[in-house]
């Protein structure tokens, strides 16, 4: 024998109580209402009782030792989305993880250095104070760690930082100054790439402080900010994963076919473009960026579009005929 | 419930081909070997008559979704070190409260599976901090409706999974 489950409008109403007496710190008034309406018929009894176990459920902070519990999910669920994005695509085949990080981590000991990579390459950095600097494709950036600051320019391309705590106390301030862009990172993780007309900033973790342009403006993780001679401006609807270039990594939603190909662009010497009838096809997937010959082969399987090679720098889609 | 002779034709037709199904995603044969058996434990449990039109692309169903609770179960464990390593000596719980927490929070990621990353972080940040609405939604950059939405959203859901998902 089942017991009649209460419908959703009730199970709605037990939450709203159940949510208001929480934030309102368990005011008299108010409880006493929602025990009028709990009295009021069986289901509503049956769904706040349930309500409150489920609460109770998932209650990490009763437990010893949660209090890592928000960033381990957070942490897990992102890289779980990737990689069954990664692992479960049809039709595309994607081997094992990218292991370029590590490959190439350079150690320096100056505490004023330039730090470049060139096309195609990505390059990871152990800063002094224990942080990561990863330069994607085509990038160049400068450190200037002093006594009361840590601050990396980046003079062109992407980069990403993992940040680390400072050990010297109190500890500096961490900043990454662009041509249009002064930002402070906390603790996580954050993109910051310099395009030709503004800077944009992503966070994946934690928190940033943009500084200029415009008034302080918080950045959290989830979020990106365009940032230019007007000012910050939220991006919604991101058709590309900032950061999984990291992982040598493209992952689109829904991307313009021509945007894609002045992404990959980045990444390889030469001209690469493609006809005007095909530049807003779209295309969503994972693709890896270690070979982006092989990356563009892959294209004409899902779109109906050839591609030609003039010359092996010269490279343009066109319509399949 | 499928007939156990069912289950027994499914698995002698088909249970080779699951094996290397699962070992071409997991990339390795001892946890392929497992979980193409829990897919056909799976298969006794459940309530309803199999679908026998598509039996590999049933099997496969069955055998996806477990490859992703493993796959959540490996993430969480290896962000949970993670985490546990910045924190203070002190601080570190012990074994058992260890294992305790890591389930607690298996079953709630399995939970939140599918939610809104909005409404996932919201709600997170009320349950695991304790947060009251009005900072999430401040830390959020959202409005305090907004946060009493998503919070509320978050909750129903967990509730039909719980109470009225079909086991």
């Amino acid at each position: 024998m089942t017991p009649l489950n209460p419908g959703p409008r009730v199970v709605k109403q037990a939450i709203h109580w159940m949510l208001k007496l929480r934030e309102n710190g368990h005011n008299a008034h108010l409880q006493q209402q929602c025990e009028r309406w709990r009295t009021a018929h069986q289901d509503h009894e049956l769904a706040w009782q349930r309500v409150q176990s489920l609460h109770q459920e998932l209650n990490l902070r009763a437990i010893p030792g949660a209090s890592v519990a928000l960033q381990t999910l957070e942490n897990s669920s992102q890289r779980l989305q990737r990689r069954q994005a990664l692992k479960l695509l049809s039709g595309v085949l994607v081997l094992g993880s990218a292991a370029w990080l590590g490959k190439d981590l350079d150690v320096i000991s100056p505490l004023t250095a330039d730090f470049a990579s060139a096309t195609g390459q990505r390059r990871s950095l152990r800063l002094p104070d224990g942080s990561l600097l990863q330069l994607n494709t085509n990038s160049a950036a400068d450190l200037a760690f002093e006594a009361d600051q840590r601050l990396i320019r980046l003079k062109r391309g992407e980069l990403m930082l993992t940040c680390a705590k400072d050990s010297t106390a109190p500890g500096r301030p961490l900043l990454v100054r662009t041509r249009e862009a002064l930002l402070q990172g906390f603790d996580g993780r954050f993109v910051v790439r310099q395009d030709s007309d503004c800077t944009r900033i992503s966070v994946s973790q934690g928190s940033v402080a943009i500084h200029s342009p415009g008034p302080l403006q918080w950045v959290h993780a989830g979020q990106s900010y365009r940032l230019d001679a007007r000012g910050a401006t939220l991006l919604h609807n991101q058709d590309m994963d900032t950061g999984a270039w990291a992982e040598g990594l493209i992952v689109t939603r829904d991307m313009r076919l021509g945007d894609f190909l002045a992404e990959v662009g980045r990444y390889r010497h030469g001209y690469l473009s493609c006809a005007d009838d095909i530049a807003d096809l779209r295309l969503s997937g994972v693709f890896r960026l270690e070979d982006t010959d092989k990356l563009l082969q892959l294209l004409p399987q899902t779109l109906p579009v050839k591609v030609s090679y003039r010359t092996r720098w010269w490279v343009r889609l066109e319509r399949l005929a | 419930m499928p007939s156990r002779e069912s289950v027994h034709t499914l698995y002698s037709h088909h249970h080779g081909w699951l094996n290397t199904w699962l070992r071409s995603k997991l990339g390795n044969a001892a946890d392929a070997a497992d979980l193409a058996q829990d897919t056909f434990v799976r298969l006794l449990q459940r309530r309803e008559q199999l679908e026998l039109n598509a039996p590999r692309a049933f099997l496969r169903t069955i055998a996806r979704g477990l490859v992703i609770d493993h796959w959540r179960r490996e993430e969480l464990h290896r962000a949970y070190l993670e985490a546990l390593a910045h924190l203070p000596e002190g601080e570190v719980p012990s074994l058992e409260t260890r294992e305790l927490l890591l389930e607690l929070l298996e079953r709630i990621a399995q939970m939140l599976d599918g939610l809104k990353p909005k409404v996932r972080r919201a709600f997170l940040l009320a349950q695991c901090e304790g947060l009251s609405h009005k900072d999430i939604a401040e830390q959020m950059g959202v409005s305090l409706r907004s946060v009493e939405r998503y919070v509320a959203d978050a909750l129903y859901h967990c509730y039909l999974l719980r109470y009225e998902s079909e086991a």
